[in-house]
């Protein structure tokens, strides 16, 4: 038995004394969750949500995150990111899940996924863009942690017993959720071991790729942003939570080798929606 | 008049043609951008090299020991300071925000830290705005056939940190 199975049998065994009054068999449920997790790639499919209840957690999130900092008021730039977003998402795993996009109000440079493909991407950063092609890159980013479940499986190792006595108990409602997640939307900014960071980047540049897009959007973006000054403030969280984009870049050289070599992509430059609203003027 | 002052820099930017690379490690200088294309030198890592154009994952460069393409990927941007740092600093004119990160109260632009993550306040009106815009497949295969992209398969990459 490993570490982890050992801490999951640990809070299992917590939660069936806190919660003997429930008759569900919670202990069976986690047990299951454990061979989730050691099956390789356990990560994808680990938890055993519907897609219901993943998208239900995915739009709390995605409620709280707003509330720090809402939409750019601009519908035609949201229409846009939301073409280019669902374009690059039905390239992957999860085509037909109802994808949305939002470009939100801070001069921060970050994105950010909620699970149920709720995906965020800061004004700071959608302002560094040179093309359509970049978007893509750090749109399919986010949607390669959305397939990758990493939030997911954050929550149910953080919160197992809140799993155990809400999700797995099938008692999920609004309240529930937020009981689930924490407060406010601390999750989205939740540092995830440095394998998921490049777990996305990977996937990022082939969702970008299948799309018909350039492929190096992405890398692009990285190189763009590696060399923002580290204490400049607007990439302090993004620095904080992410490995620096200059270890990012490399271990995406080494993944994408010769790979790409020859594969024409568009960059799609001259369609980028530039926005024209200033901040604080609409 | 900000619109002036961003083009003006732009076009400023654009006028620095070469600009400053360094290789995140040791690779080949080749005559064209092909990975079959003639080696015209090999550098080590760290070495500073001009940057003069793009073409699809690689750059152009000029260095001393030769001047040919590398991979995008084998080096790094540097020396852009210059010019970020005014871009920056217009960035935070704009948004009121000062240098600091501190948050100027009257242009309720934030920035976004853990601790106003952590605070944030659920929106639903926000959530609704959010979900109008959202697109169909059918909408966004529309969109992709005016840029005329074409979906083609292409397969996950694996990990290169597993095969060791």
């Amino acid at each position: 038995m490993n570490t982890l199975t050992a801490k999951i049998f640990t809070v299992a065994g917590l939660a069936l004394f806190l919660h003997a009054a429930q008759a569900f068999d919670l202990g069976q449920e986690l047990r299951n969750a454990a061979k989730e997790l050691q099956k390789p790639g356990g990560s994808a499919n680990l938890g055993g949500y519907s897609e219901e209840e993943e998208v239900a957690i995915g739009r709390q999130i995605a409620g709280n995150l707003l509330g720090a900092a809402p939409l750019v008021q601009d519908n035609k730039l949201q229409k846009y990111v939301n073409n280019v977003g669902r374009w690059v998402a039905t390239q992957s795993e999860r085509p037909d899940l109802v994808w949305h996009f939002g470009v939100i109000e801070t001069n921060d440079i970050n994105a950010f996924a909620a699970p149920g493909g709720y995906i965020f991407v800061t004004r700071g950063l959608y302002n560094k863009l040179g093309n359509e092609a970049e978007l893509a890159g750090v749109l399919a980013h986010e949607i390669g942690h959305v397939i990758s479940k990493h939030h997911l499986k954050i929550l149910q190792q953080g919160k197992l017993l809140d799993l155990g006595s809400r999700l797995l108990g099938k008692q999920v409602g609004d309240d529930r959720i937020s009981g689930l997640i924490g407060s406010g939307a601390e999750i989205v900014s939740r540092s995830l071991d440095k394998g998921a960071e490049f777990e996305a980047d990977r996937i990022g540049v082939v969702l970008a790729a299948r799309a018909g897009y350039d492929a190096y959007g992405l890398p692009g973006v990285l190189q763009e942003i590696g060399h923002s000054a580290t204490d400049d403030s607007s990439v302090a969280l993004l620095f904080k939570t992410h490995p620096h984009p200059d270890e990012r870049l490399s271990k995406l050289g080494d993944a994408m080798e010769s790979h790409f070599d020859g594969l024409e992509g568009q960059t799609a430059a001259q369609r980028l929606y530039k926005i024209r609203q200033q901040p604080g003027r609409n | 008049m900000r619109l002036i002052l961003i083009f003006t820099l732009l076009l400023a930017a654009a006028a620095q043609a070469a600009e400053s690379g360094t290789t995140v490690k040791s690779d080949s200088v080749r005559a064209a951008p092909f990975s079959d294309a003639k080696i015209v030198a090999t550098l080590p890592a760290s070495t500073r090299v001009d940057i003069l154009k793009k073409d699809g994952g690689w750059y152009q460069i000029k260095s001393a020991q030769g001047n040919g393409w590398m991979r995008m990927l084998s080096l790094r941007r540097g020396a852009m300071k210059a010019t970020d740092k005014p871009l920056s600093g217009l960035a935070g004119l704009a948004s009121g925000r000062a240098g600091t990160g501190k948050i100027v109260a009257t242009t309720g632009i934030r920035g976004l830290n853990e601790e106003q993550l952590k605070a944030a306040q659920y929106d639903e009106k926000q959530v609704t705005l959010l979900e109008s815009s959202t697109s169909s497949r059918a909408e966004a295969q529309k969109f992709a056939s005016k840029a005329k992209l074409k979906a083609r398969q292409f397969g996950y990459l694996a990990d290169p940190g597993v095969s060791q």
